[in-house]
């Protein structure tokens, strides 16, 4: 069977060969570009916080590149995955497939197993370089855990790979022809990922929520804008205020007369709300969950893609041909 | 006489639509079975139930000894060519002895080398850029390859010209041959022509039902013409089973099945059928308005 999956896939499998190793050649010249820059920086600012901030590490065309990591699982999804069952049965090769001395569940767990482990190791791969690559840019602004980053670091890139060829061999299966079955990857893929990543992610674990002390600084009519309290974390809401209704305090008319958009306070404002026991809060994820949450977030489309591939052996083995 | 095929009441509903009613065949081994009947008759899906590819939703069938399974044991019995001939366009005949070696026990790769060679059909061209008779040919001796104890074929001539046709039924004459009667062969067609010259055995359907199953050396003496001017036939129908009549104004002519006994009414001639003729009075009776239902002839060999 092995021999089988070979022979459909080497060609295109040398295609994305050739295509991964472009990838991490670019990436790997930028990436030791980026670090040895980012050595000279570390030097050149001698652990001064002020001067690290006014770097920038990454510019040009090369930083876009590892956001082609959101892309890759949803084409091994539609380039792979969809034609598994759907274009076997729309050609009639099933008629030829599933007529040798190989049971249908045999030929799926072959065909499927060895698709869904080169998307276990293309997202891997993919993963591992922009997470190698991002090294000196979490270091200078800890955004690892940012939507954007988190998603294209670490090992979901693993799961989303994995997710989306199931949904493709899923989809292909139960829509029985490739471009329908295509069309339910690229929709199925994006909803789910948006779902999961603005919808359940915050709520992973419960997020903490930090008090802190109003200081001149506080941007008034806006959210308190410098905290300091959550830079290295997801950050699920902000804003300020005592426990209390904040728009009915005292010092309304006060806030109501400063200026917009601008940052620092007029001083009655800060003084009358410093009186009235005012502070501001942060509610958001600290830093070290950010591998509790990859796991979490990793589990949940290995899930989603066992659960596609059930259905997908369950429709092979009780359908007609 | 061991039995290849024994199906009972085996039936297929697809949503409303019956493909197969209550269909009973029995097939003995080492017979070439004819499966004839008009498009939409229910050939594909028996077959393909026989096959194991599609799920009866009533009666049973047994083949070769077994439910049609999921089994490796049970697949490699088996040898089935559809319709449309599947094969992977892109890859050669030689990429379809490879993969066949890999997914079969007892291949016999050399049994399909031979035979492309002997139709001159190059082993290192895609398939797909193959004629049609060519890749009947290649699917053929792929299917033979498996070595297996029942072949199946879903009219794989119906495409081809009348060389490439008899090209295609002298090779499966010859693998018949060669397995000394451990090959059993079903062979759907509406070219009875075809099918007269390579078989011994037929099942007839028509309607989605069985007609007539049995030898047809058989199933032939079983039926007779019977010529004679235009008279109350009556009699006749109750003593035999009246498949088709042509009535005009001076003669009848009935297509029975005889009831036990021969036809004593001396205003009628009777003459032998041939199996166009009975083939074709069957469909015509099926065709006919409701009311005649016919029995299926089947189980002869107890």
């Amino acid at each position: 069977m092995t021999w089988l999956v070979w022979r459909q896939y080497r060609a295109q499998g040398a295609i994305a060969i050739v295509l991964l190793a472009a990838f991490a050649a670019v990436i790997l010249a930028d990436g030791f570009q980026i670090a040895s820059h980012w050595h000279s920086v570390l030097v050149a600012c001698a652990g001064n916080r002020a001067c690290l901030q006014q770097q920038s590490l990454v510019n040009g065309v090369v930083s876009d590149l590892p956001y082609i990591s959101l892309i890759v699982p949803v084409v091994l999804g539609i380039l792979w995955g969809a034609p598994l069952v759907a274009h076997e049965l729309e050609a009639r090769t099933s008629d030829f497939a599933w007529t040798q001395s190989v049971t249908r569940m045999r030929w799926l767990t072959v065909k499927a197993g060895w698709l869904l482990l080169a998307a276990v190791a293309c997202g891997g791969l993919i993963g591992a370089l922009t997470t190698w690559w991002s090294g000196p840019v979490n270091a200078l602004s800890a955004s690892a855990f940012l939507p954007g980053q988190f998603d294209t670091q670490g090992i979901v890139p693993v799961g989303y790979a994995v997710f989306a060829m199931a949904l493709g061999i899923a989809a292909g299966t139960v829509a029985r022809r490739t471009l329908p079955a295509i069309a339910i990857v690229l929709g199925g893929f994006i909803a789910v990922r948006l779902l999961i990543s603005d919808v359940l992610r915050p709520h992973y674990m419960s997020a903490i929520t930090t008090y802190y002390n109003l200081t001149a600084s506080f941007t008034p009519r806006g959210q308190v804008a410098q905290g300091g309290v959550s830079r290295a974390g997801v950050t699920v809401g902000q804003g300020w205020g005592s426990v209390g209704d904040v728009l009915r305090g005292p010092c309304v008319r006060l806030l109501n007369a400063a200026p917009v958009g601008k940052s620092g306070s007029p001083v009655a404002l800060l003084s009358c709300m410093q009186a009235h026991g005012w502070r501001g809060y942060a509610t958001y994820q600290p830093a070290a969950r950010y591998w509790p949450f990859q796991g979490i977030e990793t589990g949940i489309y290995v899930l989603l893609a066992a659960a596609l591939i059930g259905v997908t052996f369950a429709i092979v083995r009780k359908r007609d041909a | 006489m061991t039995t290849a095929i024994a199906t009972h009441e085996l039936s297929k509903r697809y949503r409303r639509v019956s493909a197969l009613t209550d269909c009973t065949v029995t097939v003995p081994e080492g017979r070439v079975s004819a499966l004839l009947g008009p498009n939409g008759a229910g050939k594909t899906t028996l077959l393909r139930m026989l096959a194991g590819l599609v799920h009866p939703t009533g009666g049973t069938a047994s083949v070769l000894d077994g439910v049609p399974r999921q089994d490796p044991a049970f697949l490699a019995e088996v040898g089935f060519l559809a319709q449309e001939i599947p094969m992977y366009r892109r890859l050669t005949a030689e990429d379809h002895i490879q993969i066949g070696a890999h997914l079969n026990p007892r291949w016999d790769a050399s049994l399909v080398r031979t035979r492309l060679a002997e139709l001159r059909i190059p082993l290192d061209q895609r398939v797909g850029t193959l004629s049609g008779g060519q890749r009947a040919q290649v699917a053929l001796a792929l299917t033979l390859a498996k070595r297996p104890r029942l072949l199946l074929l879903d009219e794989p001539v119906a495409a081809l010209d009348p060389l490439a046709r008899r090209k295609f039924l002298a090779t499966l004459t010859s693998a018949v041959a060669d397995a000394e009667g451990g090959l059993t062969v079903v062979l759907s067609s509406h070219l009875v022509s075809d099918l007269e010259r390579v078989c011994d055995h037929v099942i007839l359907l028509s309607g989605s039902r069985v007609q007539v199953c049995g030898d047809i050396d058989t199933v032939l003496a079983e039926h007779k013409i019977l010529v004679g001017p235009r008279k109350d036939t009556a009699p006749i129908e109750r003593a035999h089973q009246v498949v088709q009549a042509v009535v005009t104004a001076r003669q009848s002519t009935l297509l029975v099945r005889l009831g036990g006994g021969p036809v004593i009414d001396p205003d009628f001639q009777a003459e032998d059928v041939t199996l166009e003729e009975l083939v074709l009075a069957y469909m015509g009776a099926s065709e006919a308005p409701a009311g005649k239902h016919l029995a299926p002839v089947g189980g002869e060999e107890s």
